[in-house]
């Protein structure tokens, strides 16, 4: 005998089943959708997300060498100007970074120095050209005047709140105190200068030296290593100078790359 | 039944339930940290309200307008979608689905939601005039 309560609630599972399953396949579509729809919105998405980095990269890179290149061309007006030869600022600079690394300061300080260097004597576009460009000693008077540049590059540069410009006008201020506090423009001693300054020093008169200008001949490697002995601890920082003898041939190595000739 | 609001915030849309003329609203983004806990209010209101409260209103409108959406924030409409669709046989309910012309993605999640229910009727809004319905 067939029994009618058991066939019906048969039908009803049955039909509940087929519910069920219906939702199931349903769901198992609308998941494929998701994700396919999901995965295609991800691949849009990182690929804009990759060429806007490329294009922000592109843009740092943009900012990076203006600044680079307007700061150097800054250096070389002055340079211009007061007919020094060639590469006299690009020496100083290499020096200056090569005196960062070997002193312990960090790669980003020692880039940042190398970069704001050309600038230390950018005050010197304020001063005459008759005192800039004398053939032959200046007076008192015209070396008080002289030793403003100083004072007006840092003016010129301190305004900026970039760091290369900041370092520049560092520089600019310190690059003619003296160890012992007998420099310009705030006769300041020792530590108390700026290392950037100290740094400048040796590696502006260095290079100053060996190089011909319109008051003087360069001098032999001899006297010019004298000169920077006997003024250790008294114009130069003591352990700057150290640095300096220690490393000598990669100084050398450097006037040479860069050699005017 | 109470109305509720919720403001938006980065990952989250604006959302307002309004029992009382009947108008759901989402509005912004939605990518929360856990999807389903974010809209578990929601789906419970959706639940009382055509419980207890759709037969009184002449006409739910749900309008959709999402500039960007996360994979469970799509599967969460889908079954906030089926509530409505259960509900539509009995009920007068219109989704709007809203989107920006040049938001393409937009676009192609409406389609899908239309192709998905076949007694919920879905309009594709294109930002402040109707397109296509189904």
């Amino acid at each position: 005998m067939e029994n009618p309560n058991l066939l019906s609630e048969l039908e009803h599972l049955k039909i509940s089943f087929d519910g069920t399953a219906q939702k199931l396949i349903k769901n198992l579509r609308r998941q494929e959708i998701i994700m396919a729809r999901s995965d295609k919105r991800q691949r849009i998405e990182y690929d804009e997300l990759q060429k806007k980095y490329d294009e922000v990269a592109l843009l740092n890179r943009e900012i990076e060498d203006t600044q680079r290149e307007v700061v150097f061309m800054m250096g070389t007006i002055g340079e211009f100007r007061s007919r020094e030869t060639g590469n006299h600022v690009q020496r100083v600079a290499s020096y200056s970074k090569l005196f960062g690394k070997l002193i312990g300061i960090s790669e980003t300080d020692a880039e940042l120095l190398k970069q704001a260097s050309p600038l230390h004597d950018i005050g010197k576009i304020a001063i005459p050209d008759a005192i800039l460009n004398k053939n032959g000693p200046l007076t008192n008077k015209e070396f008080e005047t002289m030793k403003n540049h100083a004072q007006l590059g840092y003016d010129m540069l301190d305004f900026s709140d970039r760091p290369i410009l900041k370092t520049a006008a560092i520089i600019a201020l310190e690059h003619h105190e003296k160890y012992d506090g007998s420099g310009y423009p705030n006769a300041l001693k020792g530590e108390n200068i700026h290392i950037f300054g100290r740094i400048t020093a040796l590696a502006d008169v260095f290079d100053a030296l060996g190089s011909k200008r319109c008051y003087k001949e360069a001098w032999e490697d001899v006297r010019i290593f004298d000169l920077i002995k006997e003024q250790r601890g008294r114009h130069f920082d003591p352990k700057l100078v150290d640095i300096f003898f220690e490393n000598i041939e990669v100084f050398l190595e450097i006037r040479d790359k860069f050699s005017d000739d | 039944m109470e109305n509720i609001f919720i403001e938006s915030t980065q990952y989250t849309p604006e959302i307002s339930l309004d029992a009382k003329n009947g108008v759901i609203d989402l509005i912004g983004k939605s990518y929360p940290e856990n999807t389903f806990d974010f809209y578990g209010p929601l789906l419970k209101w959706v639940h009382q309200y055509i419980e207890t409260k759709i037969s009184t209103i002449d006409k739910t409108s749900i309008n959709i307008e999402l500039i960007y959406f996360n994979s469970s924030s799509s599967k969460l409409l889908f079954d906030f979608f089926d509530l409505f669709e259960a509900a539509s046989t009995k009920h007068n309910i219109v989704v709007n689905w809203i989107y920006a012309a040049e938001n393409e993605n937009a676009l192609e999640a409406g389609r899908d939601f239309i192709d998905d229910f076949d007694v919920l009727k879905i309009n594709l809004v294109v930002k402040d005039q109707i397109e296509i319905s189904t």
